[in-house]
């Protein structure tokens, strides 16, 4: 299951995409990020919780094509060691 | 010193004392020693007088007595009278023979004869154990025999006996008195003693009983004087009767004290000596240690000097946070813990930038503090507001005044205005500053005046320029260029401009770029003076943006829209970073502060270009510097969402500068994208 997501990730929006983050009975999850511009904590905060999510039920959260603003930005807080970056 | 003085002094007394006691005491023991040696040497010459005394006595009686059997023998009368008569030629008192049975049968003394009712004194048959000894004439046991000088058990009379063996069976006798045995053994006991010396100066004195002297070791011709018994002041000794002879042995004291006086001596030399040697070792050590404690009093106070200097400098950068027109960076390295040169800055009124570079003459402590006392003195004219040159006609004056120590200030002072980028200068016999432009560097020459501090009443030059946004000016002291390599030659300013040149560096690695090319060209030449920089760059006039907000979801919206409109002319890359440190501090706004309201200015600023945002708010004190950052190894599991805002915008921008003022937080974040 692939869920692309676009535009800014911050505090305006991430009510809006955690929303429409709904992986159903889904084993395999790839968020791809390829439109994201760039994500505040307010969005590392929905990846963290899904990725705790996923792996509660034996399933596996993948994060893909993420840019460079957000890479840097997972790269920081120490998320690109958690989270499975493809 | 008046302690170490006096600890000095204290430390030779106990020695001294000590030394004395030590003395004190091995004199009283070798005093004491050399007593008992004395008088045990006393004893033991005693011992050996009576054996001499008796034998060289005995020798002479035994002759007497072989003289008395002669005669007898050869028909000498044997009745009383003549027996008497004998005894007198002989000058002994008795003479008496006895047959082998043991009884007297002839004598000069008729008790000893038998009488009727009485029988004759035998030998054999009396108590007397010494008088039994003479019948070892008669078994053959004996052919002399000699009794010691004693009180006679028969009658009570003292005598010497002396006996011979008599070829018809039986003995002679002899027997003699005090007065009889001294006249018979009298020269014999002269040549006997007189050369007898005893322990040294020592010796014996020999008398009649009545107190004649017979011998005396020390003056011969005393003898036949009355003795007198020897001071115990002066003398060890002691007195025997020895075969009737009073016999003195005396050992003077300053001759048995011989010994003593020599251990005593040289127990005193041994111990001065080791005294010495020890009260030199602990005065070492003491003095060391003082020396040390002081060393290191010494290096703490001037680490408390180091920083005292330092902290007088402006030392926190960037140090105008909210300031856009302009940007300053300085340094010093001192060559020694303190130096004599100073840099400063500081706004004399609105838009009004003064900026200084100033070098004492000399090094070190007196440089310092000459040093203080100039920044000083410039502070306080310069903050008046007036103009550079009347400031510095103000200092120079003051500095002037009593300068018995000739000590003066090179100084260049900038009045920058900061809306304009007009600087007004005066140069007090300082080396000329560097402007930057375009990539170029060169020197800013002008007609320097009089160093501060040198001679009262001088007139100071004011010379101006023009920074345009994006020029640097670059001010230092002598420490840079006048740093000698191995072979003396000198750094110069002609290195300093090249180093100077290299565009692809800026601010504060600009000052160290060109510090480690010093070094490099001192290379193992230690550093020659103190080395201190100043670099500002003119900015210019920023464009700025302000706009208040609600503390609403809303409003973080708009302000964030508003944002992004601003940053329209920025790059994707920074104004990305830009957008998303400015939500994790909305966010906290709006979610935590319990503000009524906030504020957002957007800063556009050039020469380099680049962002400043500063975000005010009037919600509860809070400094996102001080926050402790989240722990970024933990696990998924273990991961908090929390904290990670403020560790995003401190890793994404610089500069980030928070203050608390009226009330509100501000916080002023950024970004230089232009260089």
């Amino acid at each position: 299951m692939t869920i692309a997501v676009s535009g800014r990730v911050d505090t305006v929006t991430a009510p809006e995409l955690e929303a429409s983050l709904n992986f159903g009975d889904a084993t395999c999850v790839v968020i791809d990020l390829a439109g994201v511009p760039y994500m505040s904590s307010a969005g590392l905060r929905l990846l963290l919780a899904s990725h705790k999510k996923m792996l509660a039920k034996g399933g596996e959260l993948q994060i893909a094509n993420a840019q460079e603003a957000v890479r840097e930005v997972l790269d920081i807080t120490g998320f690109s060691g958690i989270l499975n970056l493809v | 010193m008046t302690n170490r003085r006096s600890l000095n002094l204290k430390l030779i007394l106990s020695v001294l004392a000590a030394f004395l006691l030590s003395l004190a005491f091995s004199w009283f023991l070798h005093d004491r020693l050399s007593e008992r040696d004395a008088y045990a040497l006393i004893d033991r010459t005693f011992d050996n007088v009576q054996d001499e005394l008796a034998d060289c006595v005995n020798e002479r009686l035994v002759l007497v007595c072989m003289a008395a059997r002669e005669q007898l023998e050869d028909g000498h009368p044997d009745d009383p009278a003549s027996m008497q008569k004998l005894a007198r030629e002989l000058r002994v008192t008795e003479v008496s023979i006895a047959d082998e049975k043991g009884d007297i049968v002839r004598s000069s003394v008729d008790d000893y004869l038998a009488r009727p009712g009485r029988p004759a004194f035998n030998f054999a048959a009396t108590d007397d154990k010494v008088a039994n000894e003479m019948m070892g004439l008669v078994d053959g046991r004996y052919t002399e025999y000699c009794q010691p000088f004693r009180s006679n058990p028969a009658n009570g009379n003292w005598r010497k006996f002396v006996g011979v063996w008599r070829h018809a069976g039986g003995f002679f006798e002899i027997g003699c008195d005090a007065k009889a045995l001294q006249s018979l053994a009298r020269s014999t006991c002269v040549d006997l003693f007189r050369n007898w010396h005893v322990g040294g100066t020592g010796g014996i004195v020999v008398t009649t009983p009545s107190g004649l002297v017979l011998s005396d070791y020390e003056e011969p011709n005393r003898e036949g004087t009355q003795f007198q018994e020897p001071d115990g002041d002066f003398f060890y000794w002691k007195c025997k009767e020895i075969e009737s002879f009073p016999v003195y042995v005396m050992i003077p004291k300053g001759s048995a004290a011989v010994q003593r006086d020599v251990l005593v001596g040289s127990t005193a030399l041994l111990n001065g000596v080791a005294l010495v040697f020890v009260a030199l070792l602990v005065g070492f050590v003491i003095s060391a240690f003082v020396r040390q404690q002081m060393r290191a009093q010494a290096a703490k106070e001037m680490k408390m000097a180091t920083d005292i200097q330092l902290s007088a400098l402006p030392n926190v950068f960037p140090p105008f946070p909210d300031e856009t027109r302009f940007d300053i960076w300085a340094s010093m390295e001192t060559a020694k813990e303190v130096g004599g040169d100073f840099y400063d800055f500081y706004f004399i009124g609105k838009d009004r930038l003064l900026f200084l570079v100033a070098d004492v003459s000399g090094k070190g402590v007196p440089a310092a503090m000459f040093m203080m006392r100039a920044k000083t003195l410039l502070k306080g004219a310069e903050q008046t507001g007036k103009p550079i040159a009347q400031a510095f006609e103000e200092v120079n004056d003051a500095l002037s005044e009593g300068n018995s120590s000739c000590t003066f200030v090179t100084a260049w002072a900038g009045e920058l205005n900061t809306r304009t980028g007009h600087v007004t200068f005066v140069n007090a016999g300082h080396n000329p500053p560097v402007v930057l432009r375009g990539g170029k560097a060169e020197l800013l020459k002008s007609r320097p005046s009089l160093a501060l501090g040198a001679m009262s009443g001088i007139r100071y030059r004011t010379g101006e320029m023009w920074l345009k946004p994006g020029d640097e000016i670059y001010l230092y002291t002598d420490g840079i260029v006048e740093q000698p390599d191995e072979s003396g030659n000198l750094y110069g300013e002609e290195r300093m401009l090249k180093a100077l040149s290299d565009t692809s560096r800026h601010g504060k690695d600009v000052l160290d770029a060109v510090l480690a090319d010093v070094r490099r060209y001192a290379a193992d030449v230690e550093q020659a003076d103190d080395c201190t920089q100043l670099l500002i760059r003119y900015r210019g006039e920023p464009d700025v943006v302000t706009r208040e907000y609600a503390p609403t979801m809303e409003d973080l919206a708009r302000a964030t829209d508003d944002l992004a409109a601003a940053l329209k002319p920025v790059p994707a890359k920074a104004k990305n970073k830009l957008l998303v440190a400015a939500d994790e501090i909305f966010a906290n706004i709006v979610r935590y502060s319990g503000a009524t309201r906030w504020s957002l200015s957007v800063v556009l600023t050039h020469n380099p270009e680049g962002v400043r945002l500063v975000i005010s708010d009037d919600g509860k004190p809070f400094d996102p510097l001080i926050h402790r950052d989240p722990d970024t190894t933990l696990s998924a599991a273990e991961r908090e969402a929390g904290g990670l805002g403020i560790l995003i915008v401190k890793k994404t921008m610089s500069p980030v500068t928070y203050r608390r003022r009226n009330g509100n937080n501000i916080l002023t974040i950024g970004k230089d994208y232009g260089d």
